[in-house]
């Protein structure tokens, strides 16, 4: 018999907000010290009362609004109970009864084809600490920094059915989020974690088959092959009878390759959840809903077809842009200075991003004018700037966010001499210093040319047109 | 509430009522009993869910980080700490 596997998704994304969403602590704790943005809030401390950060709905709206969702304009938190010492109160705040989006859709690409995959719903919610366990025998210690940090769970329809649709939707989804500026999307660093819920069903049924969940997985690698065995195993059961499905939660050990189980599976009534009544509900009114609606950003398939039928940019350099909106929002700013996207994408494309790669700056991270950039890219392509002293402006400019590329030409003394008095004197200096290289030249030595350019462009510290530059140094070598 | 069962919620909670306690408990139960059955009676099926019982809202703060509380502060009053964390008996993964 052919079988079919059915896959749902529960993706946990942390949302870059700058505090975390129930109290005033900072909510970057990526490398910092245990405990260092903790207070009696979000260290459950008895009588502290919880304030929503407004951000975190900001960006919970966002998210929905990206994946087509219906925004609930009331939404409220609910308390989910368990106790576990990464939870100091021993319940999580979180949406149950109104989260904050509901029916999405999400349409994915792969060798197959289109797919449109479902959303359940998005919900927000408070993460856990952390548990340190190896770092004495006896003790598990506790690091807070993480706890009440704002995440949103993404919640798909049983729609997925192979790895490579599970690689795309999460793919779709870190580039949505990070277009809208919502979040991080970086597996490697915990801001994107995935449960995995599978089962497998005769190929064609419409009953589910029984399902088991895999959770926190944090790698794309991992999930694939997760997916792989766990497929495998589901089959093996029906097939052969090797073992009993029940409905549980298992761990992926990426080591050895195969899935354990944890425990059977809890169900929603053994979390308790009860509306929480610290929290009351967030009305989002129409200013509010329709603020965000209007600052989400243009899709990227959608600026794709721009660059390249509007900009006649090539669908290399509009796919690399693309990659990522701050990229894109530089480009554009750049190019409404200069009315030149080709020179424009050059500069992104080359410099830009050479020096992202020098410094070890995602494209996310850009903070560079663009304005500014164009500006730059028009010294330069005016010839009052050389390319060579172009990079070295785009290097102040990164180095410090204020720097203005004309004035920083104009007092680092890098714009291009038109002096051609100051010229004739360097170049008449050279000549006179260097007989020999001269002679070479006038014997046929195209090199000895190239020796005594070079001696006068590091006189003029490379203030020159080339050309003029050229035609000088021949014109006087003949005289 | 019957007699029997309130005598098992008793004994659960460690306590002893007098026969005229446990009436007036008998009696309350069932005057709450007689008022939601006039609330079911009600024809509901057209009304809107409502999110909260309450019409009121929450208000938001802006976000910004403040960092009010020393480490130091919040763990003075901790049975253990270590190298910065709380500790606490050990726990599987
Ligand atoms: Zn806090």
């Amino acid at each position: 018999m052919k079988y079919e596997t059915v896959i749902g998704l529960e993706v946990h994304v942390e949302l870059a907000t700058d505090s975390k969403i129930f109290c005033s602590c900072s909510a970057g704790s990526y490398g910092t010290e245990p405990n260092m943005h903790v207070c009696p809030a979000c260290c459950g401390m008895p009588g502290m009362l919880p304030v929503v950060n407004k951000r975190v709905i900001d960006f919970g709206m966002k998210a929905g609004m990206m994946l087509n969702c219906h925004i609930n304009r009331t939404t409220t938190f609910d308390k989910k109970n368990y106790y576990y010492p990464d939870l100091p109160s021993a319940f999580q705040t979180t949406q149950w009864f109104a989260p904050i989006a509901v029916k999405g859709l999400v349409e994915i690409k792969t060798s197959t084809g289109k797919k449109g995959i479902r959303i359940k719903q998005i919900h927000m919610e408070e993460d856990a600490g952390k548990l340190v366990h190896d770092i004495r025998e006896d003790t598990t210690h506790i690091d807070f920094n993480r706890t009440s940090v704002p995440l949103i769970e993404i919640v798909s329809e049983p729609d997925l059915s192979s790895a490579e649709e599970v690689e795309a939707y999460l793919d779709r989804l870190k580039t949505l989020l990070r277009y809208a500026r919502v979040a991080e999307c970086e597996m490697a660093h915990g801001t994107m974690r995935c449960d995995v819920n599978l089962s497998v069903r005769p190929e064609g049924s419409n009953v589910l088959g029984v399902r088991s969940e895999m959770k926190n997985m944090n790698s794309i690698e991992a999930i694939k092959r997760a997916i792989d065995y766990e497929t495998f195993r589901h089959i093996d059961a029906i097939e052969n009878g090797t073992e009993e499905l029940v409905q549980e939660t298992r761990r992926w050990d990426d080591i050895k390759g195969m899935s354990f189980a944890m425990r059977t599976k809890e169900t929603a009534g053994d979390y308790r959840y009860f509306p929480d009544p610290n929290v009351m509900p967030v009305v989002i009114d129409d200013k509010w809903y329709d603020g965000i609606k209007s600052s989400l950003p243009e899709f990227p398939e959608v600026r794709f077809e721009r660059y390249t039928t509007e900009l006649g940019l090539s669908e290399y350099d509009a796919r690399r842009l693309t990659e990522s909106i701050a990229l894109c929002e530089c480009f554009e700013a750049a190019c409404k200075v200069t009315g030149n996207p080709k020179d424009c994408v050059n500069w992104i494309t080359s410099e830009v991003m050479s020096i992202l790669g020098v410094r070890g700056i995602t494209y996310d991270q850009l903070k560079l004018d663009g304005n500014a950039l164009g500006e730059l890219i028009k010294l330069v392509s005016d010839s009052k700037v050389s390319r060579v002293n172009g990079r070295k402006i785009l290097d102040a400019m990164f180095d410090d966010g204020t720097v203005s590329p004309a004035e920083y030409a104009a007092s680092e003394g890098l714009i291009i001499s038109t002096d051609t008095d100051l010229i004739d004197k360097v170049v008449a200096e050279v000549v006179a210093a260097d007989p020999k290289s001269v002679a070479d030249y006038k014997g046929g030595k195209e090199k000895a040319l190239m020796a005594l350019f070079g001696k006068c462009m590091r006189q003029l510290k490379g203030n020159c047109d080339p050309q003029v530059l050229r035609k000088a140094l021949i014109a006087k070598i003949n005289e | 509430m019957t007699l029997g069962y309130l005598i098992s919620l008793e004994q659960i909670n460690q306590l002893s009522l007098t026969d005229r306690q446990r009436e007036e408990i008998i009696a309350f139960f069932a005057a709450r009993d007689a008022e939601l059955e006039r609330l079911y009676r009600f024809d509901t099926a057209d009304t809107e869910r409502m999110v909260h019982v309450m019409p009121i809202m929450t208000v938001v703060r802006e976000d910004k980080a403040v960092q009010l509380f020393t480490r130091e502060a919040l763990q003075a009053a901790a049975p253990e700490t270590d190298e910065g964390y709380w500790c606490v008996p050990r726990v599987l993964e």
